[in-house]
Formats: structure tokens, sequence, C-alpha cells
């Protein structure tokens, strides 16, 4: 297989490259060498076009097995390659929840013909509930390297100490979702004035800065890797930002919707805005888009999380929290392109889960070209995913991805 | 005017100050029928009201009720004090089964927030919130702004002090909203556990000693105590809240003014409210529920006119 892209730009976590033409022989991409007379058996014009190494996702949830209807590992894997993602980090809330070998040899098969490759986040705790450990070495042995609960904290500081010591053997990380349970208990969106005005019980950022204090100390103590996943408040990001100063092996990523909304737009009561973390205050966003630009925050990540229809459609207080990302997210990054430079906003979305990753590719055959400009209707008819869970269902969008490179892997998505 | 700017009473944040003086004129007109030899006006014949009850209520749904029979509307009663979500049925299909009789309004009370809010997005009938969860009351405010308008000629520029379960009242933020859009200033009064952290974000006044709110207000509204609602601890003991947070006549003694008490019921006498305050001359706790059937006429009868 032979493709040429002509006229493209290529971004990185620098700059913006003047537009060249790159060929992807199959295996890997890189300039063309005018000098060289080659035959392609596609070539597209990019010239409107921008593009970057594959994406990767390190936080979406899949939901077989066990809650198939949600997202099957099928649905999932369409929704990864529509989105342009070439890599996704799976959460271990299924059920049973990813814990044991069988259920990673169970993705790994059912995920091998897939375009885009899953990563599994193993449970640190059996069924996720916080209290026994899984078999991580035995997991490990089955190439986890990453463990954690997925929407789930491990809220019991001993159990944590555990795991970030345990998980030393083979250099592996705890990722986490940092908030205190007892104080954030019966909540459904941000503690301030919106949760005030409509009367339903919040949850205070203190809930997840008590945690990720509480969690940032351990980490000092026993050493080891910990990755705060989904963080939303300043406190949050103040106290990273120090921990990296005081050189711990610490990293963080943001849900990228964190930054498109803020507790002020659930005054109706929209259960498709009912996510958790619950969205924060514009104070806290401000602090967030500071955290992105220093580089406290490694990682923008899509937090998808698919419901049925059944769980979102009913009372605010009973509904489900959660809401699918990854189809709105090179949408919502061409909203945030207007803020943040797309540069930083490709950072994220790369080198910087790369780097909580710990998977330096130094081969460039990996690659997202998307058109930032291009309308499409989010509806039925081009939605991947189980689940419709998103406010921005029945919109039109801007940004579409155009065809992505994986590998040994090419698929176009939109001519 | 002769309109609402709504066709559903779903909070009072959601209506105008128009709206709720439309709804006072009206209810003032109600209350001179109420008074009559005969009681009933033909205002609703022909529309089908169903009460909706997910909670347990006595006097609201009772007032409902009246309401709507002085009006001459038909109605139909559906109460569960555990909802039919507990028995596999959605508040969406409840509903429903229950519009199919051709049910033109629905009044409903709920345990969730914003559940009114959620049906009227879903359903065709016009939706009137008789109480939803920790969120809005909004008859109870009309009638309770009312009632001091009824006693103290106007609102405007009065002071309310709202003493008590503010966290997890509704009866409070409805009436927070309702007594602003009037121009009176509001203080809420509890043990710092039962206050909301960011209430002073509404505008309000913040205290946590009973007796200085006395002195402060024109008029204290006392809130229940909702000990059905409290899914933690707040306090440590009814003895204790009584002692500290509860209103008796040794506390009005000590004022050097006229002060007017209300309570939207039902009291926990001796615990919020003592009797010798509750049945007190101070007291306005009856005419609330008297002025609850006009103000709940008037609105079904706003409402209806509203396409």
């Amino acid at each position: 297989m032979a493709i040429l892209f002509k006229s493209l730009r290529l971004i990185d976590a620098e700059t913006i490259h003047p537009p060249k033409d790159y060929m992807y022989d199959g295996e890997q991409i890189q300039v063309l060498n005018p000098k060289i007379d080659k035959e392609f058996d596609e070539e597209f014009d990019c010239a409107d076009l921008l593009a970057s190494k594959g994406w990767i996702d390190l936080r979406c949830m899949c939901g077989e097995p066990g809650l198939e209807f949600k997202e099957s590992i099928e649905s999932l894997g369409a929704v990864l390659q529509e989105s342009g993602f070439c890599k996704g980090v799976l959460m271990p809330n299924t059920e049973p929840s990813i814990q044991s070998k069988n259920e990673v040899q169970f993705l790994k098969n059912r995920s091998q013909n897939l375009f885009s490759d899953f990563l599994i986040q193993g449970a640190a705790t059996k069924n996720n509930e916080g209290e026994d450990f899984t078999e991580i070495l035995d997991l490990h042995n089955e190439g986890v390297t990453i463990f954690g609960d997925g929407i789930k904290p491990l809220s019991n500081p001993d159990r944590l100490l555990k795991v970030l010591q345990y998980l030393q053997k083979f250099d592996g990380t705890l990722f986490d979702q940092s908030y205190d349970p007892l104080i954030a208990l019966f909540g459904h969106v941000h503690e301030g004035t919106t949760s005030t005005i409509i009367g339903v019980k919040g949850i205070p950022s203190l809930s997840e800065e008590l945690a990720v204090r509480r969690n940032v100390e351990i980490l000092r103590y026993t050493g080891g890797r910990m990755h705060f996943q989904t963080i939303s408040t300043k406190g949050a990001v103040d106290i990273i930002r120090e921990a990296k100063k005081d050189g711990l092996n610490v990293t963080a990523d943001i849900s990228i919707f964190q930054l498109m909304f803020s507790d002020e737009d659930l005054i109706d009561f929209d259960t498709n805005l009912k996510v958790m973390p619950p969205f924060r205050s514009k104070s806290d966003r401000e602090a967030l888009i500071g955290g992105l630009k220093d580089g406290t925050i490694d990682a923008i990540v899509s937090n998808h999380q698919p419901q049925d229809k059944d769980s979102k459609h009913m009372e605010f207080d009973l509904a489900s929290f959660g809401m699918i990302g990854l189809q709105t997210f090179l949408p919502a990054m061409v909203k945030l392109s207007l803020e943040l430079t797309w540069p930083l906003l490709i950072q994220k979305i790369t080198s910087g889960p790369e780097r909580v990753l710990r998977s330096k590719e130094t081969k460039f055959n990996t690659l997202t070209v998307f058109d930032p400009e291009l309308d499409w209707d989010y509806n039925l008819s081009s939605n991947k995913s189980n689940s419709s869970n998103s406010p921005w269902f029945d919109q039109k969008l801007t940004g579409k991805v155009k065809y992505v490179v994986n590998g040994a892997k090419f698929v176009k998505i939109h001519e | 005017m002769s309109q609402l700017s709504t066709r559903h009473l779903l909070g009072i944040k959601d209506i105008t100050t128009e709206d709720i003086q439309l709804i006072f004129e009206t209810a003032q007109n109600f209350k001179e029928v109420l008074n009559r030899p005969i009681k009933k006006v033909p205002s609703l014949r022909d529309i089908t009201i169903a009460n909706i009850f997910f909670e347990n209520s006595t006097r609201t749904r009772l007032s409902f009720e009246l309401a709507e029979k002085r009006l001459s509307a038909d109605v139909i009663n559906f109460s569960s004090a555990s909802s039919s979500v507990k028995k596999g049925e959605t508040l969406i299909d409840t509903v429903n089964n229950i519009l199919s009789m051709k049910v033109d309004m629905v009044v409903m009370r709920h345990s969730s927030p914003g559940s009114p809010h959620f049906l009227s997005k879903n359903i065709k009938a016009n939706i009137i919130n008789a109480g939803d969860g920790t969120h809005e009351h909004p008859t109870q405010a009309l009638l309770d702004a009312f009632s001091i308008r009824e006693k103290l000629g106007d609102v405007a520029g009065k002071k309310v002090a709202i003493i008590g379960d503010i966290l997890h009242s509704r009866v409070a933020l409805s009436n927070i909203f309702c007594l602003q859009k009037l121009g009176a200033e509001v203080m809420v009064c509890g043990p710092i556990t039962l206050l909301p952290k960011h209430i002073a974000s509404l505008g309000v006044k913040v205290e946590y000693d009973v007796q200085k709110a006395l002195e402060w207000c024109d008029v204290a509204n006392v809130l229940r105590i909702q000990l059905e609602r409290q899914q933690i601890k707040y306090f440590p003991s009814l003895r204790e809240y009584s002692l500290y947070f509860g209103v008796n006549k040794k506390m009005l003694d000590r004022l050097d003014k006229e002060i007017v008490i209300m309570h939207p019921g039902p009291i926990n006498r001796g615990v919020e409210l003592n009797s010798d305050v509750a049945d007190s001359e101070h007291s306005i706790i009856l005419n609330q529920v008297e002025n609850g059937v006009a103000i709940r006429m008037a609105v079904l009868y706003l409402l209806a006119g509203v396409k």
C-alpha cells in the first residue's frame, strides 16, 4: 500500500509545520522525497486539512462484558476509529470487572481485528469495590501495566498505599479518579450557587482536593507512579503542580468536557450534563487551562461513558453519571482552538498520553488527518456508539476526522 | 396582563413578578368567592386534573383538591409514597398512563428535584409543581407572600427571616425567590449544617442566632425540621435543636415590636415551634392554610387559560 497525502500541515507539540507531501508505505509515514519517482495507490489533497500523530485516549469505557447494550467492544472500536483515536485505555468497570486473566484475554481476543488498539486498565481491587486486591502480578503477565478502579476512587488509604507499593515490582502505574466519597455522598452536581438554586445536593471541590492531597502524600511515602484522572478543581491542579516540582512520579489528565461546560449549565436539570467529576466553576476551568499550559496536566481525555436511554431519561437525581465524548472530541477541540493553540491541544492527546503510558514511539507510524472546518450532523445515522448520551446529540458540529493510519492499518473516515 | 407568561408552574424562579401579581389579584377574587355561601364556580368545568403525589402529603393535596373542586374541575388522585419506580415503572410511564385517560393538568409532588421540569419536556399537559424534593414548592411560597401582603399591606420593604432546616427545604428556596421578586429583604437562620454553603450567593442575609433573627425581622417563617429528607446526621438531637433553634414565647416577649409568625406545616410542636407561639396572636398559620386554597385556585385557573 502506498498513499500520498499532499500539502499536509502536520502539528506536533511545538508547532504547525508548513504544508508538505507525506507518503505512507503501509508501515511508516515520511516526508516525500521529490527525487524519488513513486506510484501511489491513492492520493489525497490535504491543502485544507491538519494532521498529527495518531491520537491516544487515556480514559474511555466499554460495556463489554456485561453491559454491551451501552457499548460493545465492536461499537467502541468503531467509535474510536471514527473519532481519530489509534489507542484507547479501557476502564475496568464492566460486569464482571476486568480483574483476572480471563477478562483480559477475552478483551484481547475480541478486539484484535479492530482498527484502534485497546489498552487495559486492570482492576486494582475485586469488583472495583476498593477492598480485596486483584491478582495484579498475574494480570501484569497478561500485559497489563495500568491499574485502578476506573470510575471508582481507591478511597481506602491503606489499599491505595499497598497498591502503589505492589505495582513497583514491574514499575506499573496507578490510575485513580481521586475524590472522597463520603464528602461527595449523595451529591449530583458541583456545590456552588447553581446547586443551591436547583436544590440538588452538591459535591464540594473539597472532596477532590482532600483526596488528591492525601494520595500525593501517600505516594511521597511509598514511591511509585500515580496518574490522577479527570481532575476538575483549582486545588487539585495546585497540589499536582507542587508534587511535580517535588519530583514525584505524578501525571494528570482532565476530561475535555470539563473545558466545554460549567456548573451553571446544569440549571435546567439536563441529565446528559450529569457527569463525575461534576462540571465545576468558571474559575476552576481557568485553573485547568493554566495547568494544561504549564504542563501540570499531561493529557486531555474523552472520559467516554456510554449510558443507555433508560439510565438517563429520568429524574435528575436517579440518572446515571456520564457522557459519551469520543465522536465529539474533535468538534470540542475545534471550539477550544479559539482559545488554545493546536500544538498544545495535540500534545495532550499524543506526546502527553505517551509520557503517561511511558510508550514513546520512535517510529512515525500513526497519523490522524482532520478537517477543522467541516460541518457534520451528529445524529442517529452518524453515531457509532450504542448510546447517545451527549448534550450535542442532534446538533450540527464542526470538525471531522478524514483519514487515520495506525501502523499497518489505514482507514478513510470521510471523503 | 391577564395571562401568565408560562404554561407550567415549575418554580418561582421561572415566573415573572407580573405573573406573581396576577396570581395575587386572581387569588384575591377567589378568596371572596370562598367566603360566599355558594363557594363553587364553573371556571374549570370539563377540565380534568390529576393530582399525582409520589411523596406523602396531607395538606397540600387536600388544598389542591379543594381548589380544583371549587373550580368545578374533574379530579383524579394518584398517591404512592413508594414511587412506581420501585415497582419497575418509570415516572414517564406512570404519568403517561394517567394522561392517556385524557387529563389536562397535572399537579405533581415528587422527591426528585427537577422532576416537574423533566415531565414538562416530555408530556403535553400543564404541570404544577406541588413540591420537588429539596428544590421548589411554588404554591407554598405564593400563599406565604400573599398572607404577608394580607397581614402587613405589602411585601416590598419587609424583612422576612426563614428559620430552620434551609438545606432540605423547598419552601425556603421558593420563598427566597418569591420574596426577593416582590422586594422584601430575606434572612435565613439555622444551624450552620442545615444552611446551604453557598446560600449567601442568592443575596440573602445569613444568621445563626434565632433571637437575633427575630430581632431583625418583621416576619418569621419557621420551617419544619425535615427529618425524612435528611440522609445523614446534621445535628446531635431534637432536644438540642429545640433548645437552641426553636422559637418560643419567651423569645417573642423579649422583642419590643410586632412580629408575624408563619409555618408551612405540619408543625413539629416543641421542636421548631412551641405551642405558645403557634397558637398566639402573632401566628397567621391558619390564614396561610385558608389562603392556600385561593392561591391554588388562581394558579389552576390562570394556567388553564394558557395554551
